[in-house]
């Protein structure tokens, strides 16, 4: 009698939990933090991860505030009684595979380098907390953005380049290489060859000759040599004396729908 | 023992200034990419708006800059030490000077003082100079042999090794634990003419100092009190060498980090060269330690574009084998 009911019960659970939206969704990653916090009823959300506060790498920090946080513990996750463990696939793998070894459900989502990428994070996440709608909504609200500057493309592209501390560039297969060419510019480092995040050094990067450098701050304030490089009168001159714009770090160091506001950043930064 | 080379002081120096040339100019040929250096130089000095005059006014100019005048410090300092302490294992790098330069520096820079004043940070690097000097001197006694010495420098360079790595750990920027590499090895890439401008008045305060001591080193190679009985103040000497250390390696390595091994294997190559004379010696050594490290760091650039090889690796490959065989050569004498 006893181990029917357990079976009974347990299909209960199970079914209850396909059916729509799972009560108790937990994110250990920035990443699917924010797209958690954006579709999810705020019920839905058992805990966060602490990055998701942090307001210069987090777009939803604001309304990450409301919601207990964690550290990617396996003891802490396991105390929460998750019903849904949304990872990123840079996740702690030995975590993942423990979660996944005691009963978890746990789906990892890949770091999209294109508004493609973007769009099926959206909505298998829609999928798995039962809220396609939302999903749908958010996508669509991106698209139409991105359509209104895409229309609007100059005659004539002008050639950018992301320089980051340690004179990191953003090269093919990356986002701020998708977000520079969806905006109107050319981006050097991918006409150069650089596939992902590379470091440039800076005769090549003189040589190319761009006319406008960008770059993205993740500590703002702090001082190292690595940043300092950001300094260089060379890099200024290079530019005919045009300052280097600076793009908030949190629209792009996670795919999602945040990536229009820096399209429409880089965008308004073209030469007129 | 016998000199290898007769050779005359003008003529050594004559024969080093040419090598050195010919090293600047090389310098400024290599980088990443080829460039027509005449014609890039003949833009910088037209002041015609071209990338090449660019390249070759803040990019290669300052490095091949900092290259000579760093080498030439630790070259100097390191003749000026030997001579001072009567030592053949003092130089800024085993002496703590080098290190201790670095920690101030790393004080400085990585909790925002240096930029809000640029000269903080060569300031700092004096300040540790001066300290880790003074510490190993005073730990080691007057009179200290060969090996307290050396006891005395491990010591003070690893403590400020540590502090480095600590401040470094401690530090706001999130890129600082990893710039250990660079003041620990030391490297010359990214530099621009404003850190060379930040670099050159303590070095040349120091250079100047270190210049009018040839004549009480020479002295003091018959020993303290017969320097003494010639009328040299030798107090007055030690702090003006110390002081003029501190200025010269303090503002070099706050830009370049601790380059290794040049202070030690450049007096020691040009010695026999100049019969044993300290007055001669720093010339000398100034200039052959700006060819050791000018050449080191046209080696790392041969390197292809984007390995980041620090320069001090290269002058550490050249000079720890040389710091063995002084080990087994004074062997006899250590033990």
């Amino acid at each position: 009698m006893r181990p029917l009911l357990i079976t009974l019960l347990l299909l209960c659970l199970l079914s209850s939990q396909s059916a729509a939206q799972p009560p108790r969704v937990v994110s250990i990653n920035l990443c699917t933090d924010q797209l958690l916090l954006m579709l999810a009823e705020p019920q839905q959300i058992a805990s966060i991860s602490y990055l998701a506060l942090e307001p210069n790498s987090s777009f939803m920090a604001e309304q990450a505030k409301q919601h207990s946080i964690n550290h990617a513990k396996a003891e802490e996750l396991l105390t929460l009684k998750p019903d849904l463990i949304l990872a990123s696939e840079y996740s702690d793998r030995a975590l993942i595979s423990l979660l996944q070894k005691l009963g978890h459900q746990v789906e990892t989502f890949p770091l999209p380098s294109s508004i493609e990428g973007i769009q099926g994070n959206i909505t298998r996440m829609a999928q798995l907390l039962g809220q396609e709608e939302r999903g749908q909504q958010l996508i669509k609200q991106m698209d139409q953005r991105l359509d209104k500057i895409a229309r609007q493309q100059p005659a004539v592209r002008p050639k950018a380049l992301f320089y980051q501390p340690n004179g990191y560039t953003s090269g093919e297969n990356t986002l701020q290489n998708t977000a520079l060419q969806l905006a109107g510019w050319r981006n050097l480092a991918a006409e150069l060859g650089t596939q992902g995040y590379r470091a440039i050094d800076i005769e090549t990067l003189l040589l190319a000759e761009p006319e406008q450098l960008f770059t993205s701050s993740y500590a703002p304030g702090s001082q190292s040599r690595a940043q300092q490089q950001l300094l260089h009168p060379a890099l200024k001159r290079v530019t005919a004396g045009r300052e280097m714009i600076e793009i908030d770090y949190k629209q792009w160091i996670c795919g999602g729908p945040m990536v229009a506001d820096a399209v429409e950043q880089l965008h308004q930064s073209l030469p007129k | 023992m016998k000199p290898p080379l007769v050779l005359t002081q003008k003529q050594l120096i004559s024969g080093l200034s040419l090598i050195l040339a010919a090293l600047f100019l090389l310098s400024l040929f290599i980088g990443s990419n080829p460039i027509p250096l005449f014609q890039a130089a003949g833009d910088a000095l037209l002041d015609t708006p071209s990338v090449i005059a660019l390249i070759f006014t803040e990019i290669r100019l300052p490095r091949t800059l900092i290259a000579l005048v760093t080498g030439a410090t630790l070259g100097l300092c390191g003749a000026a030490m030997q001579g001072l302490l009567r030592n053949p294992l003092a130089s800024p790098g085993l002496i703590g000077s080098a290190s201790g330069a670095a920690l101030g520096a790393v004080c400085m820079l990585y909790f925002g003082l240096s930029s809000a004043v640029p000269m903080a940070l060569p300031a700092g690097g004096m300040i540790g100079a001066l300290a880790a000097t003074l510490l190993v001197y005073l730990l080691a006694g007057r009179e200290a042999g060969t090996l307290t010495l050396i006891l005395a420098g491990i010591a003070i360079n690893a403590m400020a090794l540590a502090l480095i790595s600590l401040l470094l750990n401690l530090a706001p920027s999130p890129y600082a634990v990893q710039e250990i590499v660079l003041w620990m090895m030391g490297s010359i890439a990214n530099r621009s003419m404003d850190d060379f401008q930040i670099m050159l008045p303590g070095i040349l305060l120091g250079w100047f100092l270190l210049m009018g001591t040839g004549r009480s080193l020479d002295a003091l190679t018959l020993g303290e009190e017969t320097a003494t009985t010639m009328g040299f103040n030798l107090p007055q000497l030690r702090w003006r060498i110390f002081i003029a250390i501190a200025l010269a390696v303090g503002s070099a390595v706050s830009i370049t980090g601790a380059i290794g091994f040049i202070g030690l294997v450049v007096p020691h190559l040009l010695r026999p060269l100049v019969n044993h004379q300290p007055s001669r010696l720093l010339l000398a050594s100034a200039i052959g330690g700006a060819i050791l490290l000018l050449a080191a760091d046209i080696c790392v650039r041969l390197f292809p574009a984007g390995t980041d090889i620090k320069v001090g690796v290269i002058t550490s490959l050249v000079g720890a084998p040389f710091f063995l065989y002084l080990i087994i050569k004074s062997r006899r004498s250590l033990l």
